[in-house]
């Protein structure tokens, strides 16, 4: 195409559009990033934290792509802290509250600084295309702009609507405009179309807070930062804080629960059950009491706090009154009402796993768009659209991470098998390879990608290769050293058979890590000099390595069924012996190998052997 | 491109398999499924009034069955069913004929001869299957129905055809899911108000489902029974009557008699309807378990053959002088078996009563004039009865697949608990736990991840 404007187009300006729109300027694309405002770049509409359980594996995967969530955070928290630290390193997982509106300000700046990435302020109305590809946008004030590849990742700006008791505001976030024309565009090109709803608590004043009455909850020292890339800093980490609902709470929003847009039928999508309204809460688990609120600071500089936990669509009078009746806000001032709010999506079955539309080459989604929530999912699915917008412009095999590689596999597979019944948020029990998916070795599963897309400095590729060699070798040498039996006190009782033990077995017996061992080791075998970072991998490669090789099996065979590839022109319609409702389904969704076949919902293990069989059959008969 | 008229068979083959129960009945029904089987069949069909006749679809003909060398070998029924109406959805033939096990090998042979191949075991439910005519949840069950040779193995398949057997397997996966969700909801929501269960309470949770699964895994001794029927081996001393009694209980002249000690070389088999069960009943060749013999290769087998049998008749001969020091010998050698043992030839002595008094665990019978089967029959079907489970409820394992994946899940649990006693960390536990729901999921065919969520948000309150 000559005489194009730009490479790609990214259709808004939130977590997963900068990441899609940086991670194609990484690899030499000319980028257009369509937002409203240029200095508001990756805000964060609801809560002001970064990280949490799944939620970490996916910044450190962004991260070891060459994304900028985790540097940005690390730069901007005021906050860090694992959660999890109990369990095993396998559900570890980093979390930071952030200084907000440094977190955008660090982005925009960033944004701005790069060559080859323009910013235009604008609202896109239309997806122009030409000759059944995608050719560009169209803005609402009637600007043409024009790329091979578009990528929208418009959050809940596709046609929002914020509900406040019966009050209804048209808006993609409170007091801002949403995008109205984008969504009709996006029905007559044929795509479906759906509707679902999110929510925000009110934010408070925390002058008028007293804090005495809540419970602190301090950060982690030393500070667990997100990125490789960040240089370890220490500072003074603001404190959060812990609290509840009271009897009086209930008793309020049960009274007047009927004015809530969610209960009087004013709203009708579905919202996400796992951060259900306060009113939700109290109807849906009728026997508790009282819920937990974590009062969270919105950033330095500013007193606001984010009460967390406490999301209401409620009138704003109830809610002032309804705040107030938590321990310790009993003089709260409220400095902003909380809201639900609706917005348009479009299914993700009617995507590749490249995020690639089905429908329209050249036209990617990412992020709420799609039917997720959550900022970390949001980027994940940036950085990836925007890698396979580079190699679709390259005519390229696109980049797919499957399920046992990256916690984003899981997600994107999810997203593009199952129907969306709600705004979907990564956990760690999606993963069923979870105990490969670790946050401490993202770098481990995606470098070698990394580096193939060119998405980070080889000096970064080089030094973690020489980290990689060193683990092994660690991993020998805690094979040869060993301790007598008798010398480890607390433990001794595990050992009725063996006088000595070397410190490879000892480590993978529960209940004992490196930092137990190490006082131990010190004490009886002189000092042990080690680099901390290489003993820790060291250590956690040994806990899991039985586990690892049992799981390497399952996706050995799980790989299998992936490679099985079902062509595009693969007549599903026309299949045989398989179930009216499976048939359906894989019309539906067309998936791209056997093993996303096998996933769909309704698609039984028998179909899925038709399907092979016909498949062998399609295959033989094309030869 | 997809020929969706094309049916997939095996290969180009045309099969033939007889589809009725083994032994004896009184019709038995041989199938030929490919696209020979029409020809196949007019190739020896010889009508009984016409010189030539029309096979039209569905119409059943009368006449013979006419062997090669131009003989008839029975009277016979055959029907015709064209590729696309048949339960294997090809090309179809079926052939009645007399029930005795003669005359059905005759004419399985004479069909493999002119071209058709021998149906592997199943093979025409697998066909079925791949033609879109039955889906695989219930193929399972339709190749045991098919299989099935009597009433109670029928109504066993009949249970998991209508799936009382996937619905207690799903109970089963339940209350797994249930833990997982406790475990998976401490792991994935740990700031959260969540009361995490007590290890005590996990246990016996778990506890539980192993208890469950082991039953369940146990019913597969008669499962396997029902499945493939009871294997009963006749043994003894050479003479001591045991193709006498071969004889006797299958009512008819099958095995080889004679007055000399060792004529039955090799072992006879065939199958009974007895109380409703399966038997397969062995005659194994004359041996002495413990001396030499000069029939080695008879003897091996024979030992082999009761090493695998459910139950050993093990006959006396209560004629022969010295019997009871020798069968204190043979007896050594059985140790272990389920044994019945049997006091043959009773017509010959007159004391017999009174020698049995110290051996009231043997049932004396005469083959020859055939006084004590009745008794040895009913104490037979009791004995196998022992063994069978309990069939009311119709959750019976009778499929050694489902029984390996059952096995694995109780492995798993098993290490989970383990990793529970040993205070481990919960993703160990529940990776375990994941496992055996996995190794659950291939018995059903079910597989949905989204489950284990939505039980925690139906538990738990969930959201900060
Ligand atoms: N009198 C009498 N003879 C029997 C009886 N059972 C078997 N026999 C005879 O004993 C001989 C050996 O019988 P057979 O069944 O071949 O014994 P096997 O070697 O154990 O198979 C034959 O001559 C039978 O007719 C019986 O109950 N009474
Ligand atoms: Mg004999």
């Amino acid at each position: 195409m000559t005489g194009k404007d730009f490479d790609i187009i990214v259709v808004g300006g939130g977590h997963a559009g900068v990441e899609a729109a940086l991670a194609g300027v990484r690899m030499n694309r000319k980028v257009a990033l369509v937002s409203m405002d240029a200095a508001k770049l990756a805000l964060m509409s609801c809560n002001p934290a970064i990280g949490g359980i799944g939620k970490s594996q996916l910044v450190k995967e962004v991260d070891a792509l060459g994304g900028i969530m985790g540097v940005a955070i690390d730069v901007t928290g005021i906050q860090f802290r694992r959660l999890n630290l109990s369990r095993g390193p396998a559900v570890w997982s980093t979390r930071a509250q952030a200084d907000r509106r440094a977190y955008t300000r660090f982005i925009s700046d960033f944004v701005a600084n790069q060559r080859n990435l323009t910013v235009i302020e604008a609202i896109a109305g239309e997806v122009l295309t030409e000759n059944g590809r995608t050719a560009g946008i169209k803005t609402e004030d009637g600007q043409i702009l024009t790329a091979p590849a578009v990528i929208l990742a418009t959050g809940t700006f596709l046609g929002g609507l914020i509900h406040i008791g019966e009050t209804k505001i048209p808006s993609g976030r409170m007091g801002e405009k949403a995008a109205y024309q984008l969504s009709d565009s996006l029905r007559k090109l044929g795509f479906e179309v759906g509707r679902l709803k999110t929510g925000t608590p009110p934010r408070l004043d925390g002058d008028t807070i007293d804090w005495d009455k809540c419970e602190l909850q301090p950060g982690e020292v030393p500070i667990p930062f997100f990125s490789y890339r960040s240089l370890y800093r220490e500072f003074e980490q603001t404190p959060c804080y812990l609290t509840h609902t009271t009897a009086a709470t209930k008793a309020l929003i049960i009274a007047h629960h009927k004015r809530s847009p969610i209960f009087s039928g004013q709203i009708s999508s579905t919202g996400p059950r796992y951060c259900p309204s306060i009113e939700d809460k109290f109807f849906r688990f009728a026997d508790k009491d009282t819920h937990h609120i974590f009062l969270e600071p919105e950033g330095n500089g500013t007193n606001e706090i984010y009460p967390n936990g406490f999301s209401t669509a409620l009138p704003e009078d109830i809610q002032i009154k309804a705040v107030k009746t938590i321990v310790g806000l009993e003089d709260v001032k409220v400095t902003r009402p909380g809201y639900a709010i609706e917005y348009d999506y479009c299914p993700a079955y009617q995507l590749k796993p490249s995020l690639e539309s089905k429908r329209l080459p050249g036209l990617f989604f990412a992020g709420q768009i799609n039917g997720t929530s959550g900022y970390e999912e949001a980027a994940a699915q940036g950085i990836m659209a925007g890698i396979n917008a580079v190699l679709y412009l390259e005519k390229e095999p696109s980049f797919i991470l499957d399920r046992s590689e990256a916690y984003i596999g899981v997600m994107v597979d999810d997203l593009v098998t199952r129907s969306t019944t709600e705004p979907y948020r990564m956990f760690t029990s999606r993963a069923e390879y979870r105990l490969t998916l670790r946050e401490d070795n993202a770098r481990d599963r995606l470098f070698e990608y990394a580096q193939k897309y060119k998405l980070i400095e080889t000096q970064h590729y080089n030094s973690f290769k020489e980290l990689q060699k060193n683990t092994l070798e660690e991993i020998k040498h805690l094979g040869k050293i060993t301790l007598s039996v008798n010398t480890l006190e607390g433990f001794k009782e595990r050992f009725s058979r063996s006088r000595t033990v070397n410190l490879k077995n000892l480590l993978k017996m529960p209940g004992i890590d490196i930092e137990t061992l190490l006082p131990l080791i010190e004490k009886h075998n002189g000092s042990f000099s080690a680099n901390p970072e290489v003993l820790q991998r060291a250590a956690i490669f040994i806990r899991y390595q039985g586990y690892i090789d049992k799981q390497a099996r399952e996706i050995e065979k799980f790989k299998k069924l992936e490679s099985e590839k079902i062509p595009d022109d693969f007549p599903f319609a026309s299949l045989k012996g398989v179930r009216i409702e499976a048939r359906e389904k894989l019309r539906r969704y067309r998936p791209v190998s056997l093993g996303q076949a096998s996933r769909l919902e309704g698609v039984t293990p028998g179909d899925i052997a038709v399907l092979s069989v016909m498949l062998k059959k399609h295959k033989g008969d094309r030869k | 491109m997809l020929h969706p008229g094309k049916k997939i068979s095996s290969d180009d083959d045309t099969i033939v398999a007889v589809i009725t129960p083994p032994g004896e009945g009184g019709i038995a029904a041989l199938r030929l499924a490919g696209k020979k089987s029409l020809a196949l069949l007019l190739r020896f069909f010889q009508p009984a009034h016409a010189k030539k006749i029309k096979f039209s679809p569905f119409l059943l003909r009368y006449g013979f069955f006419q062997s090669t060398e131009g003989g008839i070998i029975d009277e016979i029924t055959a029907v015709y069913m064209p590729e696309g109406e048949s339960y294997t959805g090809l090309e179809q033939a079926e052939i009645f004929c007399h029930g005795g096990c003669r005359v059905v090998r005759v004419i399985l042979d004479e069909l493999v001869r002119a071209g058709a191949r021998p149906a592997e075991p199943g093979e025409f439910t697998r066909l079925a299957f791949l033609n879109g005519r039955i889906d695989l949840t219930r193929a399972e069950a339709v190749a045991d129905m098919v299989a099935a040779s009597t009433e109670v193995s029928l109504k066993v398949s009949r249970e998991h055809l209508l799936g009382t057997f996937a619905r207690h397997i799903e109970n089963l996966r339940n209350d797994l899911i249930k833990i997982i969700a406790d475990l998976e909801a401490s792991i994935d929501f740990p700031d959260e108000e969540i009361v995490a269960p007590e290890r005590s309470e996990l246990l016996g949770a778990i506890d539980d489902i192993l208890a469950k699964l082991n039953e369940l895994a146990i019913t597969y001794t008669g499962g396997k029974i029902i499945k493939e029927g009871y294997q009963v081996a006749i043994g003894g001393r050479p003479n001591a009557g045991k193709s006498s009694l071969f004889n006797r209980l299958l009512r008819q002249e099958r095995a080889l008699v004679t007055a000399t000690a060792g004529t039955t070389r090799d072992y006879l088999s065939e199958w009974l309807d007895l109380g409703g069960i399966a038997v397969n009943l062995i005659d194994t060749a004359g041996i002495r378990v413990g001396g030499s013999t000069v029939e080695k290769s008879g003897r091996e087998k024979a030992l082999k053959i009761f090493k695998d049998a459910d139950l050993i008749l093990w006959l006396v001969d209560l004629s022969s002088r010295g019997w009871k020091s020798r069968l204190e010998d043979d007896l050594k050698y059985l140790d272990g078996k389920l044994i019945m043992l049997i006091g043959n030839k009773i017509d010959l002595v007159k004391e017999f009563k009174k020698d049995l008094r110290a051996y009231p665990g043997i049932i004396p019978v005469s083959c020859l004039d055939g006084s004590g089967l009745k008794k040895l029959k009913s104490n037979l079907i009791k004995n196998i009865n022992k063994k069978m489970p309990d069939l009311t409820s119709g959750v019976v394992v009778t499929s050694a697949r489902h029984k390996q994946k059952l096995e694995q899940a109780i492995e798993h649990v098993k290490s989970a608990r383990m990793k529970l006693v040993e205070d481990e960390s919960p993703e160990f536990t529940a990776f375990d736990l994941n496992q055996a729901t996995r190794a659950i999921d291939e018995i059903t065919g079910k597989v949905y991840n989204e489950q284990i969520l939505d039980e925690i948000f139906a538990r738990f309150c969930i959201g900060k």
